[in-house]
């Protein structure tokens, strides 16, 4: 426990919090929007499951225009 | 009448192909003509030549006398298929079509509200072009194409993508507006060019192979036929054996070529009431432009 | 110049209602905030990670607070320039291929406005991104490293916003010449790719703009040799004249290829 007491949880969340926010805006992008390149479940998985990189992702190659 | 606008053998060639060759027509102020000729005839390069999006390979068009003028000031585009930003709600792709096509900033939004009421948009005018479903996309093509008052409207198949119903809708919105502003459209379905026309130019492989009112085509290609319905398939034998001239028979119904022929109505009636014939229906009919454009492809 | 307010509205607004106005900026502030936090925790983290054997102290180089900075514009060379090129390759070209930009360009527009309105935008997206992300980065250096003298900042800022331009230059020309594809490939040899080569093939010469940012690097640091600079500063804008020229030229030359 003295290990996560020394982690700067000061520095640490605003990087989480921003990562947070990215993801939670592709996904209200990607349900709003429910035209995808390729499959719907799958883009949701990446932008949960991979951190910062799952959202950039989505954004230039999932997004589609109608 | 005044001229519009003349183009002079247009060509538009890519490459070893001419996909528009040397056509030549001009367009009277506040006519509509109908451009008509199956898929891949050269109707859509020719009206993208017009509309200043694709350079001819020959030939010039003036518009109102001048071939220098920047012809996309004057002009209306509807394509097949209109493409919007789909994050752009009807009003703001509108006011922002007038807007760079001259007009300010106060009449292009009224303007929008205007047009798109008219094209039937009324309700949706605050909803993203991105939900819109093919008619309501034609709709607002339409709107678009006239918001700027244009001198001349280009209209590509401007109701072939669309269900009978928004068909007709669309169809009876471009009528209250011929006459107001020069129309050009093209289509391949003919009856839609038979609602509404002053002049037909037909294409077929890049060339324009025909053109006229439709009265002149009518005049030119029509065989006009005389039509009666007898009572039954006996009585037209019995009628066909009578008759001097030549007659189709299909069941009860009767058709008198008339082409070249000097047969009259009066003289065809005569013959009716002399055989006392159980008679329905006599009437004359002249070809429809179907007819007539098959035996002008041929 | 018709149009061009009208169409950069339009811009504006396409930006803001395809997020870029905010997923851009945000991916650069977090890139500028983890910079700074992982080489201060590195050693920790190495010494927790690396089962180095007790009593051996693994000389970890002590960074100067600059060097931080430098780092993360090292980030920004390699996926900041990944990100500007792939979010932008399309914006003539895509437009062109999915017939959206057919019913603006059978309008009186010009090219040259309907270029330069996404020439701007675009710049003072990417800009806005790269400013922010230093401004947090600078920030956490100053909170875990040292601070920065503001002038230096500022003026390392300004030589690499001149780089920056210039790629946003290469790729809104390409994409007005080129299909997306095209752009992509070309547009990432034509930054990303370049930058590299000329920094390990390029000694003998100086007078480059694929230099810019090792000079911006130099500023930051005070070894700038200000001649050699201008002299680079001076070809890129030069450059970035003619892509915004080729550029216009092309977006009406290709107007004919947008699906009609």
């Amino acid at each position: 426990m003295a290990e996560l007491a020394n982690i700067p949880w000061n520095l640490i969340l605003p990087i989480l919090g921003l990562q947070l926010i990215l993801m939670i805006v592709a996904l209200i992008d990607l349900i709003r929007n429910q035209r995808t390149n390729g499959p719907f479940i799958m883009w949701i998985f990446i932008i949960l499951l991979l951190n910062l990189v799952g959202p950039i992702l989505y954004f230039i190659f999932g997004r589609r225009q109608a | 009448m005044n001229v519009l606008l003349e183009a002079t053998g247009l060509s538009k060639r890519y490459g070893e192909q001419k996909a528009v060759d040397a056509v030549s027509f001009t367009l009277d102020a506040f006519t509509a003509t109908a451009l008509i000729g199956p898929n891949g005839a050269g109707k859509t390069t020719t009206l993208s030549m017009l509309a200043g999006l694709v350079t001819q390979t020959e030939g010039s068009i003036s518009f109102e006398g001048s071939a220098d003028q920047e012809i996309r000031s004057h002009i209306g585009f509807l394509p097949q298929y209109p493409k919007f930003f789909p994050w752009l709600s009807a009003i703001e792709f509108t006011e922002m079509a007038a807007k760079l096509s001259g007009l300010g900033a106060r009449e292009a939004r009224a303007e929008a509200q205007k047009t798109l009421e008219f094209v039937g948009l009324g309700k949706a005018l605050n909803k993203r072009t991105g939900t819109f479903s093919g008619g309501m996309k034609q709709r607002l093509g339409l709107a678009q194409a006239i918001v700027h008052k244009p001198k001349l409207l280009l209209l590509d198949e401007p109701v072939s993508a669309l269900d009978p119903v928004g068909r007709r809708q669309i169809m009876n919105l471009l009528k209250e507006l011929q006459h107001q502003t020069t129309i050009l459209y093209s289509t391949h379905i003919l009856n839609d060019a038979e609602e509404m026309t002053d002049q037909l130019l037909f294409m077929q492989h890049g060339k324009l192979i025909e053109q006229g009112s439709l009265n002149e085509f009518r005049q030119r290609y029509a065989e006009p036929k005389i039509r009666i319905e007898f009572e039954g398939a006996e009585e037209t034998q019995r009628f066909e054996q009578a008759s001097p001239w030549k007659v189709e028979l299909a069941g009860a119904i009767g058709w008198i070529d008339l082409t070249g022929k000097q047969v009259s109505m009066s003289d065809v009636l005569a013959l009716l009431s002399s055989g006392r014939y159980g008679v329905r229906k006599v009437e004359k009919q002249s070809a429809s432009l179907e007819e007539i454009f098959m035996k002008v492809v041929q | 110049m018709k149009g061009f307010s009208v169409l950069l509205h339009k811009e504006w607004r396409e930006q803001v209602r395809n997020f870029k106005l905010l997923w851009i900026p945000l991916v650069f502030i977090i890139f500028g905030i983890i910079e700074p936090v992982t080489n201060h925790f590195l050693p920790q983290i190495m010494k927790s990670v690396g089962n180095m054997p007790d009593g051996m102290d693994f000389p970890w180089p002590e960074f100067a607070p600059k060097e931080i900075l430098v780092s993360l514009m090292g980030q920004y060379q390699s996926i900041g320039l990944l990100i500007i090129v792939l979010a932008f390759m399309g914006a003539i070209s895509s437009e062109r291929k999915n017939g959206t930009a057919t019913l603006l360009y059978v309008r009186p527009i010009s090219y040259a406005s309907y270029f330069l309105s996404k020439w701007t935008m675009i710049n003072i997206l990417v800009l806005a991104s790269v400013w922010v992300g230093f401004l947090a980065g600078w920030y956490y250096t100053a909170q875990l490293f040292g601070s920065i003298p503001a002038a230096d900042v500022f003026a390392f800022l300004a030589a690499y916003s001149l780089w920056i331009i210039f790629v946003v230059s290469i790729v809104l020309a390409l994409s007005a010449w080129l299909p997306t594809g095209g752009v992509a490939a070309l547009g990432l040899f034509l930054t990303l790719i370049m930058a590299i080569l000329d920094s390990v093939i390029g000694a003998y010469w100086t007078v480059t703009p694929w230099k810019i940012s090792t000079y911006a690097s130099y500023i930051l640091m005070g070894s700038m040799d200000y001649p050699t600079f201008w002299k680079a500063a001076g070809l890129t804008v030069f450059l970035i004249i003619l892509l915004v020229l080729f550029g216009s030229y092309m977006s009406g030359r290709n107007a004919a290829k947008t699906t009609v």
